[in-house]
């Protein structure tokens, strides 16, 4: 038997492939791994399986019109994607927007952030084979989508902020609710960490696997955790702050080994973070209007602008090219999963096939934004 | 010659049926429990739409496998297709004729003076229906996934095998009904006195039924689901409640050669005797009910290991730990130090 | 390593903490709810089916050019009617579909209409069907008799006077 005489041989190097069809990778995305016995010697990520053309689809759309098209692309962290796009037309138009509509763009961008990490926390927990945070994590979840879901009406395609600030003041009593919210999150995540941070198998499981040190991170481009949990401290909300964030107080977290552990522990405490800056948010949200006057038509000056916000997952950026018109030029969105998927190679290379998958889920990967 | 009859054929007949019936019954319940266990720990419910608290929900799983479409890979070697799941489930079934529910002669089918050999033997024919089940799916994966799951079985059988044997150090004898009975005599149940022995046979025990942390070969999250991969309908529901007796299985032994079987707790301490109110018979299943819930909370609570972090576990940690701790309970045993 | 750290290492203290945890919320409260037996009612500003009115549209035509996916077409005509000896004009509306299969409730027409004449926040989103193509092709008619929609326990449809949970002008009242 053919196949029972390459298993027997060993050294014989296989081409697996773990095909676009995987409850482990996240989506659809197919990677090609060139095995030597056990041991990985290459990977190579096969993408586009959902390619939906969303960078030309905005060239046709009108500049409000592209907003519900950009949540669609990071389909876990919707308001970042908002955030992002908003924030590039304003750059490029020249608006400021009120401080009270900024601070509710930042406390919807955090909690979308505490949203996007627990998606990542349940389901890398779940590839490793810990199936119980995914319940746990999800019901915190339902919390911030309800949350949202009295702000702006949807739970996961948000289509929560437009050019010049945010659409509608925050509802009656959603301060209060999302103050609960936000006192309660810290014992839940100590929760979690209880199953997980010490236990013995999931130390075994993730110390040592998928190293990167920091200058490599940086070669490859890798932002966000990735970045961060290899020692670097680069967070875009700290080094060129939108939004006012440079007047709430947050520290960056980051890691010291660059491996899947270290980056599991900075996604933990961005969580911690999270709930730090929206009590500072929740405590200085100032009164006033939430929206800055915007013309009916939208119609930026002709330029380019490249503007950038740290989504859950790294640089979330945006470059839009306009030629003066109702619809943008060209778009070109800077997808932090891609880029950090390029890493892939880099860091399964010498590894089993079963850390693939832990690889993966730490490197945090949505295919809704790789493709687009 | 009718008490030859009676005695010899018809009653370990009846008894057989029973156990049969009853144990194919537990198997398939187990899922349920299990179901239910879990998503209860996952601040869910489990089942509970097909009859109250979803009672039915294994009969109709049952009733779905039967009906669903039994398909075999095109390829060659239909006989040993179909060989795998009868060698899995048949062992697990088999050991249960030797298995003591309760003192009376009627609550065991059998007490073959060599129980816990037969026991071992019986059940290691369990890794064959495994391999040939991965290898007949002409399934690279399939295969990979079975080989490894019977490199799995065999390494944790060893330290299994030390544990079993500090037992029968203490109990001095293979039979199981003498193994509850030392028990007695000595007043306490044997986890006092073998913890450690106690602890690497469960662990070997969840490792041997390819239960979490020790999963990985069936794993969804691995290339495939492992060795069952290719069957549909009953064969796959045979693999299913193989797994699911031979859980039962372990808790049973475990249950007999650490915590003393029918026996209530302290047997011999006269404070307690209100206990014996309840029946032998009750007390056993309790216990055995008692490591089930074991197993499923480990499921619930636990990452899985790595594959060769797996194996490094059985021979590099349990390996050596059981044989010092067979050398010690020797030590005390031979000093005179009874339990 | 310390005496604990090697302590702790034999005896496995994280996986008791472990299964501590699991423990614990085996009996905390369940968080399933029982469809369809109970509902989550949802939020005001719930953007789900659509409800329009007739009357107070006013074929500005502002949602017809909103939408990002282009699944609102009106046809109107121009009719004459006198008031006070005045002969004056207004639109009259022919058609007003909307292909709600590819809607994507974005809410962007319902923030073009200046007089609320189409709003998503009706709290309903039950217009599952067996066929697609038919049923979610909604007409005028259709879409103010809400035909082929379950309304959520309570709401009423806009032919009978259903209104908007969230008033897009500012102040929320719950109506309908």
């Amino acid at each position: 038997m053919p196949v029972l005489e390459a298993v027997l041989a060993g050294s014989e190097e296989m081409e697996v492939s773990f095909g676009p069809q995987h409850p482990a990778t996240h989506g659809v995305l197919r990677l090609v791994l060139k095995v030597d016995g056990e041991r990985i010697v290459d990977a190579k990520p096969i993408i586009g399986y959902l390619h939906r053309g969303t960078e030309k689809l905005f060239e046709r759309e009108t500049y409000p019109q592209c907003i519900p098209h950009t949540d669609r692309m990071d389909y876990t962290a919707a308001a970042t994607n908002n955030q992002g796009f908003v924030g590039a037309v304003e750059k490029l138009m020249g608006i400021t927007i009120p401080p009270r509509a900024a601070y509710i763009r930042m406390i919807l961008a955090e909690l979308q952030r505490i949203a996007s990490h627990i998606i990542w926390l349940a389901t890398h927990a779940l590839d490793i084979g810990a199936v119980t945070p995914f319940f746990y994590t999800f019901e915190e979840r339902e919390k911030i989508l309800d949350l949202f879901e009295e702000y702006c009406g949807a739970r996961l395609t948000l289509n929560t902020m437009r050019i010049g600030g945010v659409p509608w003041d925050l509802p009656e009593g959603w301060t209060d609710r999302c103050r609960k919210f936000v006192e309660e999150l810290p014992r839940k995540i100590e929760d979690w960490e209880r199953l997980l941070t010490n236990n013995r198998i999931w130390k075994a499981r993730t110390v040592g696997v998928g190293v990167i040190d920091a200058e490599k991170a940086i070669a490859w481009g890798l932002t966000g955790p990735p970045l961060r949990g290899s020692g670097v401290q680069w967070d875009i909300r700290k080094v060129f702050p939108y939004d006012r964030y440079d007047e709430v107080e947050f520290d960056i977290p980051v890691g010291t080994h660059g491996d899947t552990y270290d980056r599991y522990l900075v996604r933990m405490e961005e969580m911690r973070q999270s709930v730090r800056i929206i009590r500072q948010c929740l405590d200085k949200l100032p009164d006033g209007p939430v929206m800055a006057w915007v013309p009916k038509v939208i119609r930026p000056p002709k330029g380019e602008v490249y503007f950038s916000v740290e989504g859950p997952k790294g640089e979330l950026g945006y470059y839009i090219v306009s030629d003066g018109g109702v619809t943008p030029y060209r778009v070109r969105v800077r997808p932090p999963c891609f880029v950090n998927l390029q890493a892939l190679p880099e860091l399964v290379k010498g590894h089993l096939v079963a850390d693939v998958v832990a690889v993966i889920g730490t490197l945090d990967i949505v295919l809704g934004e790789i493709d687009r | 010659m009718n008490e030859l009859l009676w005695t010899y054929l018809a009653l370990p007949l009846a008894k057989i049926l029973v156990i049969l019936l009853a144990l194919v019954l537990l198997a398939a319940y187990m899922s349920w429990f299990e179901r239910k266990l879990l998503a209860y720990m996952q601040i869910r419910l489990g089942p509970n739409r097909v009859g109250p608290k979803g009672w039915l929900q294994p009969i109709a799983d049952a009733l779905k496998l039967f009906v669903k479409e039994d398909l075999t890979p095109s390829f060659g070697e239909k006989l040993v297709f179909l060989l795998g799941p009868c060698l899995i489930i048949v062992p697990a079934l088999v050991v249960f004729s030797v298995i003591p529910f309760g003192p009376s002669p009627h609550l065991f089918i059998t007490d073959v003076n060599i129980g816990v050999l037969f026991i071992l033997a019986v059940s290691s024919i369990g890794v064959y229906g495994i391999i040939l089940g991965g290898w007949a799916s002409n399934n690279k994966f399939s295969l990979m996934g079975g080989l490894r799951s019977a490199a799995q079985l065999i390494s944790y059988e060893v330290p299994m095998g030390f544990a079993v044997v500090t037992v029968l150090l203490l109990a001095k004898s293979l039979s199981l009904v003498r193994i509850v009975e030392a028990q007695k005599q000595a007043g306490v149940w044997f986890v006092l006195p073998a913890f450690v022995a106690f602890v690497i046979y469960f662990i070997c025990g969840v490792a041997e039924t390819n239960r979490n942390p020790f999963d990985l070969p069936e794993a969804e999250s691995e290339l495939v689901a492992g060795y069952h991969t290719e069957y549909s309908g009953m064969k796959f529901a045979f693999y299913f409640l193989a797994e699911y007796a031979n859980m039962v299985v372990v808790s049973c032994m475990a249950t007999v050669m650490f915590f003393g079987g029918w026996l209530r707790p302290f047997p011999n301490v006269a404070a307690l005797a209100f206990l014996d109110a309840i029946p032998p018979l009750v007390w056993f299943l309790l216990k055995v009910a008692g490591f089930l819930f074991l197993y499923i909370w480990f499921r619930g609570t636990f990452p899985r290991y790595r594959f060769d972090q797996l194996m490094g576990l059985g021979w590099k940690v349990l390996l050596p730990v059981s044989l010092v701790n067979l050398l010690v309970v020797a030590a005390f045993v031979a000093a005179g130090g009874q339990a | 390593m310390s005496f604990f750290g090697f302590l702790a290492s034999v005896l496995p203290v994280d996986l008791f903490a472990g299964l501590a945890t699991t423990g614990k919320y085996l009996f905390a409260r369940k968080a399933t709810i029982q469809y369809p037996e109970e509902r989550k009612e949802p939020a005001d500003r719930f953007r789900g089916m659509f409800g329009y009115s007739l009357e107070r549209c006013n074929v500005c035509r502002g949602c017809e050019k909103a939408c990002p996916i282009h699944i609102i077409h009106i046809e109107s005509h121009w009719e004459e009617y006198e008031v006070e000896g005045k002969k004056r004009k207004k639109q009259v509306i022919d058609r007003y579909d909307i292909d709600v299969k590819r809607c994507m409730f974005c809410n962007l027409c319902a923030e073009a209409c200046p007089t609320e004449a189409i709003w998503l926040t009706t709290k309903t989103y039950e217009a599952a069907c067996y066929e697609r193509n038919q049923a979610l092709y909604f007409d005028k008619d259709k879409l103010m008799r809400w035909e082929g929609v379950k309304p959520f326990p309570g709401v009423k449809a806009p032919a009978e006077g259903g209104l908007p949970y969230f008033r897009l002008g500012g102040e929320e009242e719950e109506e309908g």
